[in-house]
C-alpha cells in the first residue's frame, strides 16, 4: 500500500517537472574569440583557411596563448578585432619576426641577437628568423631534433649544427631521464611542483642559452647545468627510498595485524 | 596485582557484578556469525578516524593559502606524517564501506522490525553523517579534486525552485567555493559532526543493550513468533557468552580491518589519490574528468541520467526518506527474508543497480 | 594448556610490537621540529647593496634576491616566477622585474604588473640587525 503512495508520488513529479529545462552538468564549451569566428569559418579565403587548424595543434593553443596574444587586437570585439587602436600588428615582416616573438619570449631574443643568425638576419635580410625552425601557427614544444640536417644545411654545411646537437645531448638526455624519474614520483603520489619549476627553468635557461649558437659558450654552460641536474636526481633518489621505507613499515604493520587476527582466532578454537 | 586492583574496584563499583552481567554472563544468539561483528568495526573505524584526525589537526591549517601547503608538509616533512595521513584518509573509504556492509546485514536479517525501529532510524542517520564526514572531510586539503569536487556537490541543491540558492549559497558560504567554505567545512567536519556522531553511537549502542541483540532469523528456533505487547529484553539463554565467545569474533575482525587497511597503505597508497589529488586548487581550471568519490558514484551517475535535474534530486530525496523510514514501510512481522521473495528481490535488484551504476560511473 | 599459554604469550608479543610500531612515530611526530626544518636564515652585509642596487641570494635552497630600493627600504623576493618557475631579473632602469621566459613583470614588491604570471613573488622577512641583514 505504502509502495503504490511513493509510486504515485513520483509520476506527479515527472508530469510537473517533465517540461522544466534541464539544469545539467554538460561542460562548459570552448569560449571562441572574434578573431576565430571569421577566421576558422567557411568565409575565409583558402590560404588563411589552415592557420586555426595548424594553431589548434600547437603548444601555443595548449598553453592558451592566442591570436590576440602575439598579433594583437581585440578579440571580444569583431568591429576592433583587427583596429590598430587595439594594438592590432598583422603580419610581421621577415625581418621583424625575432622581434614580433620576442614580445614575450625575451631571454632568447636576446641571445639570437647577440648569435650570428640574428646578425645575418639583421645586416642582409637573409638568414633564419624564429619562424625558419619553429613554424608559425603550428609551434610545437622544442626539442633537440629541430636540430636536422635539412633545416640546417640550408645556408651552410652541417657540420657546425651537428657539433651543436653533440654539445646540447648528454644534457637534454640528462633532463629527459630527470624529468621522468619526475614523473614516476608523481605517479606515486610525491607533490613535485617544486622540482619541476627547477627542472623547467634549468631547461629554460638552457634552451635558451642554443639561440646563440655557440658551441663553445654551451660547452662552458653545460657543467653548470649538468651539476644543478644532479642536485635534483640526488633529491628524487632519496625521495624513492623515503617510499620504499614508507611502503616496508606499513607491510610491516599489515603483518602484525595478520599475526594477531591469526592468534585470536587460534586462540578462540582451544 | 591485578587482583589488587580489582579487589579496590570491586568494593567501589562491584566490579564483579558488572562483569558479570556485561560480559561473561551476557548472551548473544546462538546462530550470531560474523556480520554481528561489522558494528563494532564500524566503531573502531570512528574512533582510528578521530585519533588520526587529531594528530593531522596539530599540523593542518584551515586557510586557503595554507592549507594544501600543510597537508603535503605533513605527507612529507613531518616525521610519520604520511602514517596518519594515509591511514585517515583509507580509513574514511573502509569506514564507509564497513558501515554500507553492517546496514546490508541488518537489513538482510530483519533486524530494523519492531521493537527495533528506532535502532534502525539511528543507524540511518549514523550512515548520513559518516558520508557527510567524508563530503566536508574532502574539501580540506584545498586540492583540485577538493574544490571541484565539493562545486559540483553543492550545487546540487540548486535543482530546487526558489529554496535551492539559497541552500547552495548557504552552504558555500557564498556564490561560489572559496575561503568561506573551507571554514565552514572545517568546523562541520572537526566539531558538529563528531559531536553529533558521538552523540547518535550512543542512543545506538543503548537501544542494541538494552533490547539485545536480535536472533539471526534463519534458525528453527526463531520461527517462535513472540507479539511485541510490553517491553522485555530479549535474552539468549541457549546462546554464546559475549565474552569470550563473541568479544574474540569481534577482535579477530577487527584485525583484518587494520590488515586490510595497512594493505593499502603498503601497495596501494595512491588508491584514493588520482592526479588531481596531488594539484592545488586552481578556481580558473576546471580539470577534464572530475568525479565523486566511489561511494557517490551511484547517486552522480543517476543524476546525469535522468534527463531533468529536479526530478532526478527530488527522487534521490525521496529514495533517502524511504531508507530512513524504512521500519515504517516494511512492517510485516516475518524476519526471514528467504520467506520473502518479494523483498528479496527488491533488495538484490537494489543492489546490482547501486553496484551497476557505481562501475558505470567510474568508466564513464 | 600448554597451547593456550604459547598463544597467550605470542599475542602478547605481538600485542606490544603493535603497540611500539604507533608509538614510535607518534612520539617522533609530535617532537618539536629541528632548527632545520624550521629554515635557516641568510645574512647579508648592509654595506653590500646601496640604494637601488640588489644581491642574487639564496634562502632555503631558493634563488632569491634582495633590493634596495629607494624610500621603501630592503626587500628580498624569490626569483622563482609563480608563472612556470623561471628565475627572473631586476631591471634596474625600468623598477620592475622581469622573468625572460615569458615576459611575465613583476613591481618592486613582487606583485604581478602584466604577463602570464598567477600570483605575486614570494617575499620573505627582512630584519636589519646593525650592520647584518637577516631575511628568512
Amino acid at each position: 500500500m505504502r509502495y503504490l503512495l511513493w509510486l504515485l508520488i513520483i509520476s506527479l513529479m515527472v508530469f510537473i517537472c517533465a517540461p522544466l529545462p534541464s539544469l545539467g552538468l554538460e561542460d562548459t564549451a570552448a569560449r571562441s574569440t572574434a578573431c576565430l569566428d571569421c577566421h576558422d569559418s567557411e568565409m575565409m579565403e583558402p590560404a588563411f583557411r589552415d592557420i586555426p587548424a595548424d594553431w589548434k595543434k600547437s603548444w601555443h593553443f595548449q598553453n592558451n596563448v592566442s591570436c590576440h596574444d602575439c598579433h594583437g587586437g581585440d578579440p571580444t570585439d569583431a568591429a576592433m578585432a583587427m583596429s590598430p587602436e587595439r594594438g592590432f600588428a598583422g603580419k610581421p615582416e621577415y625581418s621583424g619576426v625575432p622581434e614580433f616573438c620576442g614580445k614575450c619570449h625575451i631571454g632568447i631574443l636576446k641571445n639570437y641577437l647577440e648569435s650570428g643568425h640574428g646578425k645575418a638576419l639583421k645586416a642582409s635580410q637573409s638568414g633564419p628568423n624564429c619562424v625558419t625552425c619553429h613554424g608559425s601557427h603550428g609551434i610545437q614544444k622544442a626539442n633537440i631534433n629541430i636540430i636536422d640536417e635539412k633545416r640546417c644545411s640550408q645556408c651552410h654545411t652541417y657540420e657546425r649544427a651537428k657539433a651543436m646537437k653533440q654539445a646540447l645531448f648528454a644534457t637534454e638526455k640528462k633532463i629527459r631521464d630527470v624529468r621522468d624519474s619526475l614523473r614516476e614520483l608523481k605517479a606515486a603520489g610525491v607533490f613535485t611542483e617544486e622540482e619541476e619549476k627547477t627542472i623547467f627553468n634549468t631547461e629554460a635557461e638552457f634552451r635558451t642559452l642554443f639561440h646563440s649558437v655557440d658551441v663553445s659558450l654551451i660547452k662552458d654552460r653545460s657543467d653548470g647545468f649538468v651539476k644543478k641536474l644532479e642536485q635534483i636526481e640526488a633529491r628524487e633518489k632519496s625521495v624513492f627510498r623515503e617510499l620504499e621505507f614508507r611502503k616496508n613499515f606499513s607491510a610491516f604493520l599489515m603483518l602484525v595485524f595478520i599475526g594477531l587476527g591469526a592468534v585470536i582466532f587460534l586462540l578462540s578454537k582451544t | 596485582m591485578t587482583g589488587k586492583i580489582k579487589n579496590w574496584l570491586e568494593i567501589r563499583i562491584g566490579l564483579d557484578e558488572l562483569i558479570r552481567t556485561q560480559l561473561t554472563q551476557y548472551m548473544v544468539p546462538r546462530g550470531i556469525n560474523i556480520f554481528y561483528t561489522l558494528g563494532i568495526v564500524a566503531l573502531a573505524a570512528f574512533i582510528s578516524q578521530v585519533v588520526t584526525g587529531f594528530f593531522l589537526l596539530i599540523y593542518y591549517i584551515p586557510d586557503t593559502e595554507h592549507a594544501f601547503g600543510s597537508v603535503q608538509d605533513i605527507m612529507s616533512e613531518v616525521p610519520f606524517g604520511w602514517l596518519f595521513r594515509l591511514m585517515h584518509a583509507v580509513g574514511s573509504n573502509l569506514m564507509v564501506a564497513v558501515v554500507m556492509l553492517h546496514m546490508l546485514s541488518v537489513f538482510f536479517m530483519g533486524s530494523y522490525k519492531k521493537p527495533r525501529e528506532m535502532t534502525w532510524i539511528s543507524g540511518a542517520f549514523m550512515l548520513l553523517m559518516t558520508l557527510t564526514f567524508c563530503l566536508s572531510g574532502y574539501l580540506l586539503p584545498w586540492s583540485q579534486l577538493s574544490y571541484w569536487a565539493t562545486t559540483i556537490v553543492t550545487s546540487i541543491p540548486t535543482a530546487f525552485p526558489y529554496a535551492g540558492e539559497f541552500i547552495t549559497r548557504m552552504m558555500r558560504g557564498g556564490e561560489t567555493v572559496s575561503g568561506i567554505t573551507l571554514n565552514r567545512f572545517f568546523a562541520l567536519h572537526v566539531t558538529l559532526l563528531p559531536m553529533l556522531l558521538i552523540l547518535f553511537i550512543g542512543i545506538h549502542l543503548f537501544l542494541v543493550r538494552r533490547i539485545g541483540i536480535s536472533a539471526p532469523p534463519f534458525d528453527k528456533v526463531a520461527e517462535k513468533k513472540k507479539l511485541w505487547i510490553a517491553f522485555r529484553h530479549e535474552d539468549h539463554p541457549d546462546g554464546h557468552a559475549f565474552y569470550p565467545y563473541f568479544v574474540q569474533k569481534e577482535m579477530y575482525v577487527l584485525m583484518a580491518y587494520f590488515a586490510l587497511m595497512f594493505f593499502i597503505i603498503s601497495f596501494l597508497p595512491t588508491l584514493f589519490f588520482p592526479e588531481d589529488a596531488n594539484t592545488p586548487a586552481d578556481q580558473f581550471k576546471t580539470p577534464a574528468h572530475i568525479k565523486p568519490e566511489w561511494y557517490f558514484l551511484a547517486a552522480y551517475q543517476m543524476l546525469k541520467l535522468i534527463p531533468n535535474k529536479l526530478l532526478g534530486v527530488s527522487i534521490q530525496v525521496a529514495l533517502t526518506v524511504v531508507f530512513v523510514l524504512w521500519p515504517f514501510f516494511d512492517t510485516k512481522e516475518e524476519e526471514n527474508i528467504l520467506k520473502r521473495p518479494l523483498l528479496l528481490f527488491v533488495f538484490v535488484l537494489s543492489l546490482i543497480t547501486w553496484v551497476g551504476l557505481t562501475i558505470w560511473g567510474q568508466y564513464s | 594448556m600448554n597451547r593456550r599459554k604459547f598463544l597467550k604469550s605470542v599475542l602478547f608479543f605481538l600485542g606490544s610490537t603493535a603497540l611500539v610500531s604507533f608509538v614510535y612515530p607518534l612520539v617522533r611526530f609530535l617532537e618539536p621540529p629541528g632548527s632545520g626544518a624550521q629554515g635557516g636564515k641568510t645574512i647579508v652585509k648592509r654595506a653590500e647593496i646601496p640604494v637601488g642596487a640588489s644581491k642574487d641570494i639564496v634562502v632555503n635552497n631558493t634563488p632569491a634576491i634582495i633590493i634596495n630600493v629607494p624610500d621603501k627600504g630592503f626587500i628580498a623576493l624569490s626569483k622563482v616566477c609563480t608563472h612556470l618557475g623561471c628565475l627572473v631579473e631586476y631591471d634596474k632602469p625600468g623598477k620592475r622585474l622581469l622573468c625572460p621566459c615569458h615576459a611575465g613583470t613583476f613591481s618592486l614588491t613582487g606583485n604581478v604588473l602584466s604577463g602570464p604570471p598567477p600570483k605575486p613573488l614570494q617575499k620573505y622577512s627582512v630584519k636589519v640587525e646593525g650592520e647584518d641583514i637577516v631575511i628568512g
